[in-house]
């Protein structure tokens, strides 16, 4: 009964309405007060006052003709009571298609119209309280999703803070590191220097007498015999050939044996002049030199001690660093005001759409996988993309896999306001540009809702 | 390797293709990496790909041949003369081999030569289908006869055939003038079938090798001289100049059905459809040559004054030692036999009606299917067309059809649609309808070869496919993949798949669904040429002798299919790729796959104009360019273009970006949007001028010197154009254009600027500055054109629309249009069911009489508006004599604008000016 009342009130309003001038808003009406004549609304025309709405255009702004379809640039007022005014081009004024939800623009054609704005109205309605209620939990999820943003945030610059220790402490222990090999290698240097020089620094004098009398004395016995000598000792011009009995007598000054005293007044002159012989094999068998040389031997062992440390260290400072240059990355990114986005990295999100699955990992990448499990790239993280008001509404992932055609694939996301966080819909408007929606809390605005509260209702 | 790798390259398929190998692409790499070398810098056309005459075995050896002594002698005393017709024999002195000419005297002054074996081994091919009955004749006498020729009178022009016996040609006069020669050169040739010689020394690839194998080829060619002929015209389709060119320093014009990927412009190579009908011209006097066969075609043409200076034939005029310019025409074919109509004209309408007689006019296309259609390759889903059906509203462009391409069946099985894209397509179709538009859905001729396709197993077991030379089912690679291709030449395949579109076989479809052909040359990627081998067999026939036909029975079957379906009553819609001479019968064309290149705009206007000539009104490119992606301005510029153009259809590659109008920011979008509504506004000028097409054959889009046929700036003009008589478009097709120069014709006539409605005087060039908004359009001054001014939605919302007429006056105050309504989509305009007026402006009174006094229609539709261009200002103007109508005058212009003189537009009356 209160429906019909309703109802019937609409219709009487809009019959008066359409029965003065047809096709305007109640703030029009001013320009429309009877007269004998009527001034065109850009001023350009008086025209009679009969000529308005009669179906024929005199205005070039279409002014004359609000309520038919005569004019090219006209457009019509839908008052649709009970849903939401509106304007339509006059060129939809009769054609036959229903536009008004209150039928008031087929008020002569052959389209049987039928007043919808009730219904479309309470839907509208419900609609919207739907939104509200959307709004309002997903703006009270996405507080809480800021407060773990902020959480998140501290905890994150905390983790980097304490990398950043952590690296500090790496650096000190890689320096010390550094300076332990350094100290180490020299001593290995050394030790190598001294052994070189017992070869051929015998002819440079930077050996002693003694280690080269050591080296001679294969047996250690403290006199070097003929034998010993024939295995150490050769001639300059002729390396090859071993010494001759003779030849290592005269060299052990006419004996078959020589200590170190009588070593350092003969044999050692002639081997330091080096004009007549020379010590073998000084350059072909270092190692085994210095293998026997357990100084040497102590060295190496202690250079390669301090390598392997501080490769250690060196790896662990990498490491550290790495994580810091990530995590940098990531906390380099635009998270939004108050990082509300942050909890999106290292989340992803799934969509199937016909034969695909599309995988949506924020800040990360965009990908779209076959029945046949193949994977392919849609775009990795490129930028925020929304508007100048709102540039947290679109995001866009660039270079994807290339497409045949040239180029590569790219998709933008935009993002809607809604109580989950769920990949809602791609679709692939243009050959690999694909677009997609993607629903959560974080997207609602707050001037979204008054903007709502205004215009809705 | 070799095999795919032709098919692979050659075609078409490689961007097409691209979505069926994407799965092949992800899995292969290595595959894509040698594809992807394949492809690169294959964007052009690969000519390797197509035949040139040296290779074309057929062509090469007639090329040879050189203008001399004809063989050929006329047998005079085997001549029989009955009441319709000549037929005597000829014998090549060569080989002995004896010919059968006959020729006819056709009702409308056309000359009808049909030269055949004598005694074929077996029957040659002889085109059926293509002429609309058995051409009524008339009588042909003898007027004198000696051993050296025979005289025979054409009717009563004192025209005369002149057939001489040794050797033989023919010439026909008029007077002391010869109008067309033929074998004067001596080119005439006609290979015998004969049985092979060489059965065992031959290498026979095929276990079935049947005794015609080596003497396939058996070509036919003739040769044409056009006296006086310096401008030859039509056999399109090439992409190329208006006016043809001589064909000494290259390859004949080709006609030979093919599907040409990215083919190149201003070259004689075949492309998708063949009318070997060519038109010659000079200032006195228009004649035609209709080349009735359909196998591959070549033609010569060359020219004695091809080449010379503009000084030489200057002083050639001052000495007076001029030799008279000359046409030489000569015609190649493969296989048939040779049947050619001399259309005699003497004026461009006289050939046009000539032409027409003999394959009928253009189909009369429902109203709508001349409005804008939205197409792409492909809208994705239903939401897809949803979504851009809703942004022409919400963007005020209006349009008619959507269209869908392969993407939308399912896996490419025609009939069906995408169970998950397209899973309602009725409630799709329905919410189209809701807005009073159209859709169009591709049906392809290739058939997927598939045991659970309905559309196989019946054609399969009907036994309607094309067979192989083997006498097995021919498969091709097309869409689908593996292909059958029903044989479209058979009259009960053609009844079957006509009767497939009825409303309960295919499902999903509604009267608002229409149908668009395809890859119907036919195209088979893995075929050579990418088309058909030459050996599949039609019943009898092999391809080879009806390759050219094969495209014009699919749109044939296809636009009976959409008749039938509506128990007759509505006019159906069918754009084709692939045509013959007729199929102007059965629909709309299209230039196929152009690309988004300035060039590719500019021959959109020459490809349309040529195929006008030859009776195909309804063409179109498509708007944007098909491959690659148009610059803005481009788009604009070719939407300014297609909407003054028959068929004006937007459509885009797969891989391209979209382009809905409303993508390239609101100032292009205005753009657009104004030239979408000037097409509109011309509507019932657009539907005139097919209703009178579909009467009399005359062309719609024009070139100009179809009207003015004696004004040689006029002859080779193709960057203009008329539409019907009375408008003048010279669209802009340069980038960055500042300016264009447009011919306006006629000495004493007047062209108004349609925007502006400046007056210009005719036989002048016009230098028009041009912005980005300017299409420079011209009303004949002379003339008048009923518009609708209230673009709406769709054409099917503006049917109640009331008219304004544009008056132009001509310096003798004068004007004279017509006005034609029926209901705009029945055959009900059959049954006399139509308004037909003459609208004439003389002595200051303008007046509507009926012109069709027997017909019956009624419409709401009133004038609202006359504007009269040209005129003075009146006292006073009434309407019938009694009521006054209110004016406004516009001195400055002298524009007098009639105010709602509100009379019907199906009455008679009369307004008098003052």
């Amino acid at each position: 009964m209160r429906f019909l009342i309703i109802i019937s009130a609409v219709f009487c309003y809009g019959f008066v309405d359409s029965k003065k001038i047809r096709g305007i808003s109640s703030s029009y009406k001013r320009f429309y007060r009877e007269r004998k004549s009527f001034l065109c609304i850009d001023g350009s025309k008086i025209i009679p006052f009969e000529q308005v709405n009669d179906d024929y255009c005199d205005c070039e702004d279409g002014s004359d003709e609000p309520g038919t379809s005569a004019c090219p640039r006209g457009r019509f007022y839908c008052t649709n009571l009970g849903f939401r005014p509106h304007y339509i081009p006059s060129s939809r004024v009769n054609d036959g298609i229903c536009d008004c939800c209150d039928a008031s623009d087929e008020y002569n054609s052959h389209a049987h119209c039928q007043n919808t704005c009730w219904n479309l109205g309470q839907r509208e309605r419900a609609y919207v309280e739907g939104q509200m209620r959307t709004l309002d939990e997903g703006l009270r999820l996405k507080q809480q999703l800021i407060e773990e943003g902020v959480l998140l945030w501290r905890e994150k610059q905390a983790q980097l803070r304490e990398l950043q220790q952590v690296a500090e402490d790496l650096q000190i222990k890689l320096e010390e590191h550094r300076r332990r090999k350094h100290e180490a290698d020299r001593l290995k240097e050394q030790t190598l220097k001294a052994l070189e020089a017992a070869d051929s620094g015998l002819r440079h004098q930077n050996s002693t007498v003694t280690s080269i009398f050591e080296l001679l004395d294969s047996n250690k016995d403290s006199s070097i015999t003929v034998d010993e000598l024939q295995a150490k000792v050769a001639l300059i011009h002729d390396e090859e050939r071993v010494l001759s009995e003779d030849e290592a007598v005269a060299l052990l000054g006419g004996g078959r044996q020589m200590d170190l005293t009588k070593f350092r007044h003969t044999l050692w002159d002639i081997l330091t002049k080096g004009d007549s012989v020379k010590i073998k094999d000084t350059h072909g068998a270092p190692g085994s030199l210095v293998g026997e040389d357990l100084h040497l031997e102590a060295a190496d062992r202690a250079a390669k001690w301090e390598a392997t440390n501080l490769k250690k260290v060196e790896e662990a400072y990498d490491t550290v660093n790495m994580e810091i240059s990530d995590l940098r990355k990531k906390l380099a990114i635009d998270y939004g005001t108050d990082w509300e986005f942050l909890f999106l990295n290292s989340q992803c999100y799934k969509l199937k759409v016909y034969e695909y699955t599309y995988t949506l990992c924020p800040f990360n990448q965009v990908t779209q996988k076959n029945t046949a499990g193949t994977e392919v790239s849609l775009g990795k993280w490129g930028m925020w993309a929304g508007t100048p008001k709102n540039q947290y509404s679109q995001m866009v992932y660039e270079n994807g896999e290339p497409c045949w055609q040239g180029g590569s694939r790219s998709a933008t996301v935009t993002l809607t306001c809604g109580t989950e966080t769920a990949l809602r819909s791609v679709k692939e408007p243009s050959k690999c540009q694909y677009i997609m929606d993607f629903q959560t809390p974080v997207a609602c605005q707050p001037v979204l809702k008054q903007r709502g509260i205004h215009s809705e209702l | 390797m070799n095999e795919l790798q032709r098919w692979l390259g050659s075609s078409q398929i490689l961007l097409k293709i691209s979505c069926l190998l994407d799965f092949l692409y992800r899995m292969a790499p290595v595959l894509l990496l040698w594809l992807a070398v394949c492809l690169s810098g294959t964007w052009a056309v690969d000519r390797g790909n197509f035949k040139t005459c040296d290779q074309s075995a057929f062509c090469k050896r007639q090329r040879a041949l050189k203008p001399g002594e004809s063989p050929y002698r006329a047998l005079l005393e085997t001549m029989e003369l009955t009441n319709t017709r000549l037929t005597l024999q000829l014998i090549n002195d060569n080989n002995k081999v004896r010919l059968l000419l006959e020729l006819y005297r056709l009702q409308g002054n056309i000359t009808r030569v049909k030269i055949n074996e004598l005694k074929p081994l077996k029957p040659r091919y002889e085109v059926p289908d293509v002429l609309i009955r058995e051409p009524p004749t008339e009588p042909l006498s003898l007027l004198s006869q000696d051993e050296n020729g025979v005289v025979l009178s054409l009717g009563a022009e004192s025209q005369r055939v002149i057939v001489s016996a040794r050797p033989f040609r023919l010439d026909i006069m008029e007077g002391r003038e010869v109008l067309m020669s033929l074998n004067s050169r001596g080119l005439l040739a006609f290979e015998h079938l004969r049985m092979r010689k060489d059965t065992f020394s031959y290498k026979v690839t095929s276990t079935v090798a049947s005794v015609w194998d080596n003497i396939k080829r058996v070509f036919s060619s003739l040769d044409f001289s056009l006296p006086g002929v310096e401008h030859v015209y039509g056999i399109p389709e090439h992409a190329d100049t208006l006016r043809l060119k001589t064909t000494d320093n290259g390859d004949p014009y080709r006609l030979y059905n093919l599907d040409v990927f990215q083919y190149e412009l201003y070259n004689p190579m075949a492309l998708y459809g063949a009318v070997p009908v060519m038109l010659a011209h000079n200032a006195q006097r228009t004649t035609g040559i209709f080349w009735l066969n359909a196998a591959e075609t070549w033609v010569d043409i060359s020219s004695n004054t091809a080449g010379k200076t503009v000084f030489g034939k200057m002083l050639d005029y001052v000495q007076g030692s001029s030799e008279t310019p000359q046409t030489d025409v000569r015609w190649i074919s493969e296989s048939g036999i040779i049947d050619v109509f001399i259309m005699l004209g003497p004026t461009p309408n006289d050939v046009f009606s000539q032409y027409a007689s003999l394959t009928g006019t253009q189909s009369f296309p429902p109203l709508a299917s001349l409005g804008y259609h939205q197409c792409r390759w492909n809208y994705n889903d239903q939401e897809d067309v949803q979504s851009v059906d809703a942004g022409f509203d919400e963007h005020d462009i209006p349009y008619d059809f959507i269209w869908l391409d392969i993407e939308h069946t399912d896996g490419k099985r025609y009939f069906t649609w995408d169970p998950h894209k397209f899973a309602t397509p009725k409630e799709m179709l329905q919410g189209l309808m809701d807005k009073k538009r159209k859709m169009v859905a591709i049906v392809d001729p290739h058939i997927k070869v598939d045991s659970n396709y309905k559309i196989h197993n019946e054609i399969r077991s009907r036994g309607f496919y094309i067979k192989n030379k083997d006498g097995g089912d021919y498969e091709g690679w097309c869409w689908p993949g593996s292909a059958g291709y029903p044989d479209f030449t058979r009259a009960d395949m053609r009844a079957w798949w006509a009767s497939m579109f009825a409303y309960d076989q295919y499902e999903g479809s509604m009267e608002n669904l229409y149908t668009w052909n395809d890859m119907n040359e036919p195209s088979v990627f893995n075929g050579p040429e990418v088309t058909m081998h030459k050996d599949a067999m039609h019943g009898a026939w092999e391809h080879r002798d009806v390759h050219n036909l094969y495209g014009f029975y699919v749109q044939m079957a296809t636009a009976e299919g959409l008749i039938q379906r509506s128990g007759g009553v509505e006019r159906p819609f069918v754009l084709t790729r692939a045509f013959f001479a007729g199929s102007q019968r059965f629909g709309a064309v299209w230039t196929g796959d152009n690309a988004a290149e300035w060039d590719h705009l500019k021959i959109s206007i020459p490809m349309c104009l040529s195929l006008g000539l030859v009776g195909i009104s309804f063409c179109g490119a498509d708007v944007g360019g098909f491959f690659k992606s148009p610059s803005t301005e481009l788009l604009v510029r070719w939407y300014q273009t297609g909407a003054y153009q028959p068929f004006f259809r937007a459509h885009a590659h797969l891989d391209t970006p979209r382009r809905e109008p409303w993508l390239f920011g609101p100032e292009n979008t205005a753009l657009i949007r104004e030239a979408v509504r000037q097409r509109y506004t011309f509507m019932p000028y657009w539907y005139q001028q097919f209703y009178l097409a579909h009467r009399t054959g005359q062309p719609v889009m024009r070139p100009l010197w179809v009207e003015y046929p004696q004004d040689p700036a006029t002859f080779a003009l193709d960057d203009e154009f008329l539409i019907g008589r009375d408008l003048l478009v010279h669209p802009v097709t340069e980038e960055g254009a500042r300016g264009v120069t447009a011919y306006l014709p006629g000495k004493d006539e007047v062209w108004f600027d349609i925007h502006t409605f400046q007056k210009h005087n005719g036989a002048q060039n016009l230098y028009i500055p041009v912005t980005m908004s300017s299409i420079p359009v011209f009303q004949r001054g002379g003339s008048i054109i009923p518009r609708k001014m209230r673009v709406r939605r769709s054409s099917s919302c503006m049917e109640h629309d009331p008219y304004t007429l544009y008056v132009a006056l001509n310096p003798q105050r004068t004007a004279e249009g017509e006005l034609y309504i029926d209901d705009g989509h029945t055959f009900n305009y059959e049954k006399k069911e139509f308004i037909h007026r003459r609208l004439s402006f003389a002595n200051n009174v303008l007046s509507s009489v009926n012109l069709a006094p027997d017909a019956q229609f009624t419409t709401g539709s009133w004038i609202e508006r006359i504007v009269i261009l040209g005129a003075s200002k009146p006292s006073k103007v009434t309407l019938k004599a009694e009521s006054q109508i209110e004016f406004e005058f516009d001195a400055s212009m002298s524009v007098l604008t009639l105010r709602k003189p509100g009379m019907n537009s199906g009455a008679d009356w009369t307004v008098t000016l003052q």
